[in-house]
């Protein structure tokens, strides 16, 4: 079963957040965003509001991503609900962005970028392999 | 169709020269290839939003901490030129304002006045009702100072209960006429907190001479205080040369006074006191007096104020204490002995407050076997307005031990009857200035009347000073004051006049 919550137009027509059956928060960016300060605040809102009182990895799709505004990058700093995350993308866009969030600001949980779906959900399940 | 040409590696090369060149804010849109040169043109984008954030930041920090030092800067010039309880001058500033004044002076301006103020009963305040109301009492009058003054004069409070006013451009009758408003405002009493506070001001104005340095006009003027200080409380003096050698002969007095007390130059006379019912001398006052080498015998008025200014009226008080209690013991040991007899020794309040004065008392009666009943303490009105801890203790001390307390020249100070409403005395010496014209001016004698009916529904003797006459002896037996001391019964007298004295009476009224 998959859920989705989605709150009022703009900016949530902007991203979307669910639940997947594995227990791991999906958020998806839509593709060609600049995603600002407001954006991230408001994301970290539907994840919070997801997870209502307990923590759960998060996924981020940030694929087709055209640029992290530094505010956006000191909200993702703030501790939420995830207890790890998983960046997602493609392109060298992509992993320049992703590795802007993760090196230039401290995360507060482990978070790592995956150019693929399937290792991110592992990693987000299982964890770093001992 | 051909492929437009891509030149994203050239307005890369152009967007980094402009960062170069310090433009922070330039940018580039990558293409939507997302390729490998996209990745490096977002990262440079996002590298230069850093750079310009760190700027910012940066410029930020270096605005707020420029602030902060000027604020620093202010509160430091502050501290070290104000008075940090009342805002106004300290004596740096004021030393500051005098040197310019003077400085202005040689150009051909009028030389400053400067006006030293002491505020006669701060300490009193202080000690009654504590230093937060002093200190609300400092601040209102360096308020009303403020005041009185132009934007051009300086006010500065140098420490304690003293002010100081650098008055410009001003003739001597502005400054006099500033003095005396400034004099009458000070009276006016000042709510400090809960309490109503009384206090008055001595102030000392000089006249700065061109060529003269802040130093030493700051030293007239406090002369000039002091020479007001001296005279009527709350009133204003304007610095004379001669000023300045009498203050110089007080500090010498007060070097030989130093030698005096440890030389044996002092005396005790004593004065006796009479019981108006029966005639019959039942105690005497101890007066000090100073066998002065150069000056001649010199009475209590001449060196007491000396003595209390310089801390020596300690030294001073003991040695007349001892002196006087080693009489009386040798007077009980003989013609004295189961008479009715009390030795009246007078005690500065500044002795009052000294740690230990209670036991000091008492070891010295014990050591002469001298019972406590025998002692009684004068101490002035105006000196008992200091009621602090430390005197009610050590009145009380006195008091449980058997030693009796009383209020000298009562009638001449500020709140009398408050006093008599205390639990700490026995005794109210009334003062001559109520006793001359008894006889004669039926006001003075109605006056004199209800004084002795105050103090009897105290419940607490009388003993009226200065009597002159018979008349005013009868008088005051007739109004019901018990005892009496004055010219009519004899001058102090050297202890060897007042033993003969004391044997002939010892002698005609048997215990």
């Amino acid at each position: 079963m998959s859920e989705a919550v989605n709150g009022p137009p703009e900016p949530d027509r902007l991203m979307e957040v669910r639940l997947d059956p594995l227990g791991i928060v999906r958020l998806t960016w839509s593709p060609g965003l600049q995603i600002t300060d407001t954006l991230a605040r408001r994301a970290m809102e539907l994840v919070d509001l997801t997870n209502t009182d307990r923590e759960r990895p998060l996924l981020v799709d940030m694929t087709g991503t055209a640029a992290l505004t530094r505010g956006a990058r000191m909200t993702f700093t703030r501790r939420c609900s995830a207890s790890r995350i998983a960046l997602l993308g493609r392109s060298p866009v992509d992993r320049v962005i992703a590795n802007f969030a993760l090196g230039v600001s401290s995360t507060p949980v482990p978070t790592r970028f995956f150019t693929s779906e399937l290792a991110a959900v592992a990693w987000l399940r299982h964890g770093d392999p001992a | 169709m051909a492929t437009p040409p891509d030149d994203r590696l050239d307005q890369l090369l152009e967007l980094v020269v402009e960062l170069a060149s310090g433009d922070t804010g330039a940018r580039m849109t990558p293409s939507p290839a997302a390729d490998e040169i996209d990745a490096v043109i977002v990262g440079v984008n996002m590298l230069a939003e850093e750079l310009q954030a760190l700027n910012g930041d940066l410029e930020a920090r270096v605005t707020e901490r420029t602030v902060q030092l000027e604020q620093a800067h202010l509160q430091l010039e502050r501290l070290a030129l104000y008075d940090p309880l009342t805002g106004l001058a300290n004596r740096t500033l004021l030393g500051d304002r005098i040197s310019l004044a003077m400085a202005h002076a040689d150009r051909g301006a009028a030389p400053p006045a400067v006006l030293l103020l002491d505020l006669d009963g701060f300490k009193a305040v202080n000690d009654s009702f504590g230093h937060p109301v002093g200190d609300l009492l400092l601040v209102e009058i360096g308020r009303r100072l403020r005041e009185m003054v132009r934007e051009t004069d300086t006010v500065a409070r140098l420490g304690g209960d003293e002010f100081a006013l650098v008055v410009v451009d001003a003739g001597h009758e502005q400054v006099l006429a500033m003095a005396e408003r400034i004099r009458v405002a000070l009276q006016a009493p000042v709510q400090a907190g809960e309490q109503s506070c009384w206090v008055s001001a001595s102030i000392g104005v000089c006249f700065a001479v061109r060529g003269q340095d802040a130093a030493t006009l700051l030293r007239d003027a406090d002369t000039a205080m002091y020479a007001a200080k001296n005279g009527a409380r709350g009133s204003v003096q304007v610095y004379e040369p001669r000023m300045h050698a009498t203050a110089l002969s007080r500090v010498l007095l007060a070097e030989d006074l130093r030698v005096a007390i440890a030389d044996d130059q002092l005396l005790v006379h004593y004065q006796p006191i009479v019981d108006l019912t029966t005639g019959r001398t039942t105690g005497v006052e101890a007066l000090v007096r100073w066998e002065h080498p150069e000056r001649g015998l010199l009475a209590p008025a001449e060196f007491v104020g000396v003595a209390e200014d310089t801390g020596l009226v300690t030294a001073l008080d003991r040695w007349v204490l001892r002196t006087a209690v080693a009489q009386l013991a040798a007077w009980r040991s003989g013609f004295l002995r189961g008479h009715e007899f009390a030795m009246h020794v007078n005690v500065s309040p500044i002795e009052l407050r000294t740690p230990r004065f209670a036991e000091g008392v008492l070891d010295c009666l014990a050591e002469h076997g001298v019972p406590p009943g025998d002692l009684v303490l004068e101490m002035t009105e105006s000196h008992l307005m200091g009621e602090d801890a430390g005197t009610l203790s050590a009145l009380e001390q006195l008091r449980t031990a058997g030693i009796a307390v009383a209020i000298d020249d009562f009638g001449t100070g500020y709140s009398s009857v408050g006093y008599l409403r205390r639990m700490f005395l026995d005794v109210v010496k009334i003062d001559r200035s109520l006793i001359t014209g008894l006889d004669t001016d039926p006001q003075q004698h109605r006056v004199a009347a209800a004084i002795l009916a105050i103090v009897d529904a105290f419940g607490l003797e009388a003993v009226a000073e200065g009597v002159e006459t018979a008349e005013q002896a009868e008088r005051l037996r007739a109004l019901g004051c018990r005892y009496g001391q004055g010219y009519l019964w004899g001058l102090p007298l050297p202890a060897e006049g007042m033993t003969a004295l004391l044997v002939v009476s010892a002698a005609m009224n048997p215990p």
